[in-house]
C-alpha cells in the first residue's frame, strides 16, 4: 500500500496527502446482566486531502484500487478548485519541513489479539455481576470494554511516508445506587494506548468496581453544596479536565484563529508562574496515555509542545497550515479519527507538570475548602475559556483536613483566573482522561492529567 | 460496493450469515453520498465529497446474538462469521428475537429527486450566503464554524422472517456557530441548525441570523443577580434541559435497566398538565422521517405525555419483548452498531400564550437562549450557566447577563412549569416552544 500510495502521490503536479486507514473495532458491553452488545466493526478507506489554488479539498473512498484512489485525487483536487473562487483567505504553499518516513508502532507486551474477544466478554460480565453484589443499595450496574486497532499509511506528495500501528482499549464501569426516591451514580475508568495488561496496570477491573459502588452509596449519605467561592485542591483528573477542556481548546490554533481568548497573547503572563502546561504526542512521566500519537495525520513526528511557560503563554496547537500561518514549526496536532475525515487540530496528552510540594502539604494549609476530584456527569467549555464542570467526587476540607462528603457539585469560572490562583502544585502525576472520546465535529483518543494542585474556583451548589 | 443493488448486498450477506450457522439474522445497510462545505473563522474552510456503504449484520442462534459491521467488500464473509462466533460466544436471553413481517408502507417527502443533482458548486454557494449574511449584519461578527452539508443514499433491511425495505432519502443540514468580538470582549458563542428534505426549501438565512444575533447581544453582558424563582427557557435550553431528560426517561432501555424515573409510572403524572409530547417517526417532510425502524418496524404517531400524563415509552423489539409491551418502532442507529432505542420527530405540542405573554408576567426573571452544563438525567439535577442570559424585570426584558448560573431539579421544574409558548422552534428533529420555569435557583456570576 506504501508504494501504491506513493506512486499515486508522485503523478500530482499539486500537492496532495494520502491516507490509508485500516480500523479494526471490538465492543462490548452488559448492563444489569444482559448483553447490549458484542460486536465488531471494519473500516477500510483511503482519505485524500489536496491543496489546489490555495484551497483545501477533501474526499474519501472504499475503493481500494489504484483506480478507485487516483478518482478519489482528481475529485479531492476538483473540490479544491470550485471552493478557491470564492475562499478569502488562501494558504500558503508548506513550508518544508521534516516528515516521517518509516514504522511507527505502540509499545505493548501483552497485544489485545493475544486476549479472545470470549475473554473480554467473560469479564465484562462478571465485573457487572460483582457491582450489583457489593451493595442492596445498587440498582444498576454497567460495564462497558472497547478496543481500537489501528494501521494507517501516511503519505504526502512532499516526502511523508510512515506506516503507523496502533491499539488502544478502554473500561468502564457505572454503578447506580438508590435509598428511597433518591438516586445517585458512581463511575470509574481508564483507557491507555497499549496492550490488554497496560489497560489494568494502574487499578484492576475489581477496584474498578469498588471504586464506582462507593462513590454511589456514599453519595446517598452526603449533604449538597452550597454555593460558594472557594479554595479547592484538584486531584490529576480534575488537573487534566481544566487542561484539556477549558484551556487546551483555546488554544488550538483554529479557534484561535476563529476568535477565542488567547488570541494574541502569546508572550504574557496568563496562569500562576507554577503552572507549565504541555500537550505532548509521547506518554510522558507514564507510559501508555490514551492519546499517545506517534506521528500524526499529516506525517509531522509528534513531540512536548509546551503551551504554558511558568505562567507564560508559548505556544498554540498547530497543523502544517496554522504553523505557516503563525510562522512557527507544525506541533504535530493535526488529527483524524477515522479514513473518511481530514485532519484537523486536536489534542493528545494534555496536563500540567508537577511541582516541587507533597499532596498531604497542599491540603494540609487549607483552613476551609474541598478537595475535589474526577470529572463527573459532564460539563462544557467556551473560546473564551468560561467552564462549568461536574465534580465526581467532593469532600470538604477543614482546617487542613479531608471531611465530609458533599454531593452535587460543580466548578465553574474562567479558566485563566482559575490558573492565575494557583498557589501550589504537587509532586506527584497521574493520567486521568483515557477513557472515551473527545469530540471536535469528529472524536479523537486523547489523554489528560497532572499532579494535584490548589487553587480557587466558584463551587455551584444548590442555593436554598 | 454499489448502493444500486443495497438491497441485494444485504440478502447475500443474510444467506452468508445463515450457512455460517445462525437461526436468525438481521442485515441493515446504508448507502450513502455525502458533501460537506465547512465554514471556519469566518470563510470557507474545506469541501469534503465522501462515500461509503456499510452493512450491519446481526446473527441470532438459540436466543444469543451478536453483531458485526463493515464497509469493506472483501471483509463481508469474516463480519457474517464474527456475527454468528460473537452470538455463539453469548449468554441466551428470550428476548433476543426479530421482528415478524408486516405491510409495507413507505412515506413520501424524504427524498427529493432533485437532490441527484446537487453539486459541491451548489453546496459552497449556500455556505458563502451564510458568510455574507453574517458580513452584512456586523463587522464585528465571526462565524467561527459553520457548514452546509448533504446526504443522500438509501437504506435497506431484510431479516430472516421475511421483512424487506428499501428506500431513497435525502437531507441538507446546514449549522453556524458565531461570536462577536470588540476589543477584549468576547461574547459566547451562540449556535443555531436547521434541516430539510427538499434542495427548494432550503433557507440558510434565518438560522445565520440567529446565532449573529445571539452573539451580539451577549456582547456587551454583565454580571447579573441572584434569587430564586422564574426562568424561560428558549427551546434551545429548553432542548438542553428537558428533551433529554424525558427523552431519556421514555427510553424503554432505561426502563429496563432501572434508570429511569417513570418505569413505574405509565398513566401517571409526570409532568405539569401544560406539557404533551409526541413522536412521529412518519412527520411529512421530518427530519427525523422514515418509513422504518432500525429493525424493520414500520414508523408511526406516538404519544408519549398526554396533559402531563406519561402514556408509552419508546420501544424496540428487544425492549417490547422483555417488558412485555407494544413494540412502538423506536429502534435506532446506524448500520454500524447493533439498534438502539431513539426519536424520530420528538415535538413538545404548544402552549397557548405567546412568549411575549410569558415574559409580561414575570417580576423578576431570566431568559436563557442557551444552557451550558451538566443535567444528570438519573437524579434530574441541573446546574450550569446560562450562556445568552437576559435578565427580566418588570414583565420586560432589560439586559444581557454574563456568567449567571441557574440550578434545579429537572423533574420538579418539569412539574411545576407555569407557561409554554404558542411558538415553537425547530431544534434539528426536535420541535420545542418555549417554557417557563418556577422556582429555579438563580446566582450571579
Amino acid at each position: 500500500m506504501l508504494q501504491l500510495l506513493q506512486e499515486i502521490a508522485a503523478r500530482s503536479s499539486e500537492w496532495v496527502e494520502l491516507r490509508y486507514h485500516v480500523r479494526r473495532l471490538k465492543r462490548i458491553s452488559v448492563r444489569n446482566g444482559r448483553l447490549e452488545e458484542s460486536s465488531t466493526l471494519r473500516l477500510a478507506g483511503v482519505g485524500v486531502r489536496a491543496l489546489v489554488d490555495g484551497v483545501f479539498g477533501f474526499s474519501s473512498t472504499t475503493d481500494l484500487s489504484e483506480e478507485g484512489i487516483a478518482r478519489a485525487v482528481s475529485e479531492a483536487q476538483g473540490a479544491a478548485r470550485t471552493s478557491a473562487s470564492a475562499k478569502r483567505e488562501k494558504i500558503a504553499p508548506f513550508p518544508r519541513v521534516s516528515l516521517a518516513t518509516g514504522e511507527f508502532a505502540v509499545q505493548t507486551d501483552d497485544p489485545l489479539d493475544a486476549h479472545p474477544l470470549t475473554e473480554k466478554l467473560e469479564l465484562v460480565m462478571k465485573i457487572d455481576q460483582m457491582v450489583r453484589g457489593e451493595s442492596e443499595m445498587i440498582v444498576s450496574s454497567a460495564v462497558s470494554y472497547s478496543e481500537l486497532q489501528d494501521e494507517k499509511v501516511i503519505v504526502t506528495s512532499d516526502g511523508a511516508a510512515a506506516h503507523v500501528i496502533d491499539a488502544k482499549p478502554d473500561f468502564r464501569v457505572l454503578a447506580v445506587a438508590q435509598k428511597g426516591g433518591d438516586q445517585a451514580m458512581g463511575m470509574d475508568s481508564a483507557g491507555v494506548s497499549g496492550g490488554y495488561a497496560d489497560l489494568f496496570a494502574t487499578r484492576s477491573p475489581e477496584e474498578m468496581a469498588d471504586n464506582a459502588v462507593r462513590l454511589a452509596v456514599e453519595q446517598l449519605q452526603a449533604e449538597y453544596a452550597a454555593g460558594e467561592v472557594a479554595t479547592v485542591v484538584l486531584d490529576p483528573g480534575l488537573v487534566g479536565v481544566l487542561s484539556h477542556e477549558a484551556i487546551g481548546h483555546t488554544v488550538e490554533a483554529d479557534l484561535v484563529r476563529g476568535g477565542a481568548i488567547t488570541s494574541g497573547k502569546i508572550g504574557t503572563q496568563v496562569a500562576s508562574e507554577l503552572v507549565t502546561l504541555c500537550d505532548s504526542g509521547p506518554s510522558e512521566f507514564i507510559p501508555h496515555a490514551a492519546g499517545e500519537l506517534l506521528v500524526d495525520d499529516e506525517g509531522v513526528r509528534t513531540g512536548r509542545t509546551v503551551i504554558i511557560d511558568h505562567g507564560v503563554l508559548r505556544s498554540y496547537l498547530h497543523s502544517r497550515e496554522s504553523a505557516a500561518h503563525f510562522g512557527v514549526e507544525p506541533t504535530g496536532n493535526a488529527r483524524a479519527f477515522e479514513y473518511s475525515d481530514e485532519p484537523i487540530i486536536r489534542m493528545r496528552n494534555t496536563y500540567i507538570e508537577p511541582g516541587t510540594s507533597s499532596r498531604d502539604e497542599i491540603i494540609a494549609d487549607v483552613k476551609r475548602g474541598y478537595y475535589l476530584q474526577g470529572l463527573g456527569g459532564g460539563g462544557q467549555a467556551d473560546s473564551n475559556a468560561e467552564f462549568m464542570f461536574g465534580v465526581r467526587e467532593a469532600h470538604e476540607i477543614i482546617d487542613g483536613k479531608i471531611g465530609k462528603m458533599v454531593r452535587g457539585v460543580t466548578i465553574s469560572g474562567n479558566a485563566f483566573k482559575v490558573l492565575k490562583s494557583v498557589d501550589a502544585v504537587a509532586d506527584d502525576f497521574t493520567w486521568g482522561l483515557g477513557a472515551g472520546h473527545c469530540g471536535k465535529g469528529q472524536l479523537a483518543k486523547v489523554d489528560a492529567g497532572g499532579p494535584h494542585l490548589r487553587c480557587v474556583v466558584t463551587i455551584g451548589g444548590r442555593q436554598q | 460496493m454499489n448502493s444500486e443493488k443495497l438491497i441485494d448486498l444485504c440478502t447475500d450477506a443474510l444467506d452468508r450469515t445463515k450457512r455460517s450457522g445462525a437461526d436468525g439474522v438481521e442485515v441493515y445497510g446504508e448507502a450513502m453520498r455525502t458533501i460537506t462545505v465547512v465554514i471556519e473563522k469566518n470563510d470557507l474552510q474545506v469541501s469534503r465529497a465522501q462515500k461509503e456503504t456499510m452493512l450491519g449484520v446481526r446473527a441470532f442462534s438459540g436466543g444469543r446474538v451478536g453483531f458485526a459491521s463493515t464497509n469493506d467488500p472483501a471483509t463481508i464473509d469474516e463480519a457474517c462469521a464474527d456475527a454468528v462466533t460473537l452470538a455463539k460466544a453469548s449468554p441466551t436471553d428470550e428476548n433476543n428475537v426479530l421482528p415478524q413481517c408486516g405491510p409495507n408502507e413507505y412515506v413520501s417527502g424524504i427524498y427529493d429527486p432533485a437532490s441527484e443533482g446537487f453539486k459541491v458548486e451548489d453546496a459552497i454557494e449556500q455556505a458563502v450566503k451564510m458568510l455574507d449574511i453574517a458580513r452584512s449584519i456586523d463587522r464585528r461578527l465571526i462565524l467561527g464554524d459553520g457548514e452546509f452539508s448533504v446526504h443522500i443514499g438509501r437504506r435497506a433491511l431484510v431479516n430472516s422472517n421475511g421483512v424487506s425495505w428499501e428506500e431513497p432519502e435525502s437531507l441538507f443540514v446546514y449549522f453556524a456557530l458565531a461570536t462577536a468580538r470588540d476589543g477584549e470582549k468576547v461574547s459566547n458563542m451562540d449556535y443555531q441548525f436547521d434541516a430539510t428534505r427538499s434542495a427548494a426549501a432550503i433557507d440558510v438565512e434565518p438560522i445565520t441570523r440567529r446565532a449573529c444575533e445571539n452573539a451580539l447581544g451577549s456582547l456587551g453582558a454583565e454580571k447579573g443577580v441572584s434569587f430564586n424563582g422564574q426562568v424561560i427557557l428558549s427551546p434551545n435550553a429548553a432542548q438542553s434541559l428537558f428533551a433529554s431528560l424525558i427523552l431519556f426517561q421514555a427510553n424503554a432501555k432505561n426502563v429496563l435497566r432501572g434508570m429511569s424515573r417513570w418505569k413505574d409510572m405509565l398513566g401517571s403524572s409526570v409532568a405539569s398538565d401544560l406539557i404533551s409530547v409526541i413522536d412521529d417517526g412518519r412527520l411529512p417532510n421530518g427530519v427525523g422521517t422514515s418509513s422504518f425502524d432500525r429493525e424493520g418496524v414500520a414508523h408511526k404517531r406516538t404519544t408519549l405525555i398526554e396533559g402531563g400524563n406519561l402514556t408509552s415509552f419508546m420501544h424496540n423489539t428487544y425492549t417490547a419483548a422483555a417488558l412485555g409491551m407494544e413494540n412502538t418502532g423506536h429502534a435506532a442507529g446506524s448500520a454500524r452498531s447493533v439498534p438502539g432505542i431513539g426519536p424520530s420527530n420528538f415535538e413538545i405540542l404548544p402552549g397557548n400564550k405567546s412568549k411575549d405573554e410569558l415574559i409580561a408576567e414575570i417580576d423578576k426573571g431570566v431568559l436563557v437562549t442557551r444552557f451550558s452544563g451538566r443535567a444528570d438525567p438519573v437524579s434530574g439535577d441541573f446546574s450550569g450557566v446560562a450562556k445568552g442570559g437576559y435578565l427580566i424585570e418588570n414583565g420586560r426584558i432589560s439586559r444581557p447577563i454574563s456568567g449567571t448560573l441557574i440550578a434545579g431539579n429537572a423533574f420538579d421544574a418539569l412539574k411545576s412549569l407555569s407557561g409554554v409558548s404558542s411558538e415553537r422552534e425547530r431544534v434539528f428533529s426536535l420541535t420545542l416552544p418555549y417554557l417557563r420555569l418556577e422556582g429555579i435557583s438563580v446566582t450571579a456570576g
